[in-house]
């Protein structure tokens, strides 16, 4: 038995990058989902609605405080005894469901750090000046808040990608799914996760060389 | 207008028509994990196995299509418990309790229990030496519940896994993992581990396919039972045994 059959690696390579696409998608729906809901979070929380407030918490400590596994399978699994029509979402829907309502819970407290975070002198300065609540978020305090926020963000992003190796558990074949079943045909193990590893670390590479470029330009404003 | 009208409703009812038609013959929905060798695995991105050629012969059987789900196996029952598949084909052994919570047809495999070490491991030669080691089952599988049931149970150290028992066991992080024979035979004559049987197999196994007790999972189950009935009289079950395993483990 030699240490690493490379022509096997080789031939693993094009068929674990048939399923990227799906955990790609899968991710991006839920990275672009779970940030619109971690901005009405935020909002919420920076804002202190009444009664919405006190149930944006709930949503953020259970979302927070129990791991993704558990919640994929008490929603897939769990809640569909009770609430028979659940059983029509499937398990990609799900896994994206997942994500969504996990990560926003992570996301709302990073965009309200953010937007907290911007000094309370820019407020006095552009109310002072007359500008409106609207005008106030849109023109002073979103941007400089986002460029606070963005690393942080990123950063749930590529966890999110590597999360959706979780969704073979509810039955969709995605990268991890597609590795664990050729690696129980072949049992050469250290070869398939070996080349699963490197893809998913290819994949966050790329995204961190985005991120570098988008903070770059996001940090034009304070450069001397 | 009215024309136009009386078309896109017409077309509608056509498209409503031929989907009840569809859900009628909708494909059986056959859950598996994938990650059973020889029963169920993929190679080459295409799924394969035993049980896979059996579920198509039933298919073909029923003159239904089947659809085959893979998911880790934790998943499965909760998947044949929500309703997302019909049954499951994985080796499932018939035990009690799952005897009173699913509707299972006639066993399609018989076989036994098998205690399997590291190639070169003279310590254990069978289920009566595992007292006082470190033994491997995957979570959810019954052979965990035949270990528990050993009145030296408390002296096992058993482990559980979601999949890689042989590896980890090749790999001498654990002293031995317990399946079926069968498998257990062919991994080690097909696969690079060096893993060898300890002692004959210790207890029967019956494998059957489990369906949902409910009125329709009892009729779907008695159609499958047939066409199983069918498969075995005309010896097609033996022959796809004797394909993957060079022997009958179809019959008792």
């Amino acid at each position: 038995m030699s240490v690493l059959d490379l022509d096997y690696m080789l031939g693993l390579v094009p068929i674990l990058l048939s399923y990227l696409p799906l955990t790609l998608a899968m991710a991006a729906a839920g990275m672009v989902l779970a940030l619109a809901l971690a901005c009405g979070l935020a909002v919420i929380r920076v804002l202190k609605i009444p009664g919405l407030n006190a149930a944006t918490l709930l949503f953020i400590s259970f979302f927070r405080g129990t791991p993704l596994l558990v919640q994929l399978f008490l929603f897939y699994y769990g809640l569909p005894q009770v609430l028979s029509f659940l059983t029509q979402i499937g398990g990609i829907t799900a896994t994206i469901m997942g994500l969504t309502l996990h990560f926003s819970a992570y996301m709302a407290e990073s965009i309200r750090a953010a937007i907290v975070g911007v000094d309370r002198s820019q407020t006095e300065a552009a109310l002072s000046i007359g500008m409106t609540n609207g005008q106030l978020m849109r023109r002073i305090v979103l941007p400089q808040a986002t460029r606070v926020a963005v690393p942080t963000l990123m950063n749930y992003f590529i966890d999110m990608i590597k999360a959706t190796s979780l969704a073979f558990t509810l039955g969709v074949t995605e990268l991890m799914g597609a590795t664990q079943k050729e690696a129980a045909g072949s049992f050469l193990y250290f070869e398939a996760f070996i080349t699963v590893a490197v893809i998913y670390w290819g994949i966050v590479e790329l995204l961190a060389w985005c991120q570098r470029r988008l903070e770059h330009r996001l940090n034009e404003a304070y450069r001397r | 207008m009215i024309r136009r009208l009386t078309l896109m409703l017409l077309s509608v009812g056509a498209i409503a028509v031929s989907g009840l038609a569809l859900a009628q013959e909708s494909p059986l929905r056959v859950g598996m994990s994938g990650g059973y060798f020889p029963f169920t695995f993929v190679e080459q991105d295409t799924l394969k196995g035993f049980e896979v050629d059996v579920m198509n012969a039933v298919g073909e059987e029923m003159g239904r299509e089947v659809a085959f789900v893979t998911a880790n196996f934790s998943g499965l029952f909760g998947m044949l418990e929500s309703g997302r598949i019909d049954t499951i084909a994985n080796q499932i052994t018939i035990t009690d309790e799952r005897e009173a919570k699913y509707a299972f047809t006639k066993p399609y495999v018989y076989d036994g229990a098998q205690v399997v070490t590291k190639r070169g491991n003279d310590e254990i030669s069978g289920v009566e030496d595992l007292r006082g080691k470190r033994v491997a089952v995957n979570l959810g599988s019954n052979y965990e519940q035949l270990l528990r049931e050993l009145p030296y149970a408390d002296d096992i150290d058993i482990r559980t896994y979601e999949s890689n028992i042989e590896q980890d066991t090749a790999l001498g992080r654990v002293d031995a993992f317990v399946m079926d024979r069968v498998s257990a035979s062919q991994v080690i004559k097909e696969k690079p581990l060096p893993l060898q049987l300890a002692g004959q197999p210790f207890s029967e196994i019956h494998n059957a396919l489990p369906f949902r007790d409910t009125e329709e999972g009892r009729a779907l189950r008695d159609d499958v039972d047939a066409a199983l009935d069918a498969l075995r009289d005309d010896g097609t079950l033996s022959e796809i045994s004797e394909r993957w395993f060079g022997t009958d483990i179809t019959r008792p």
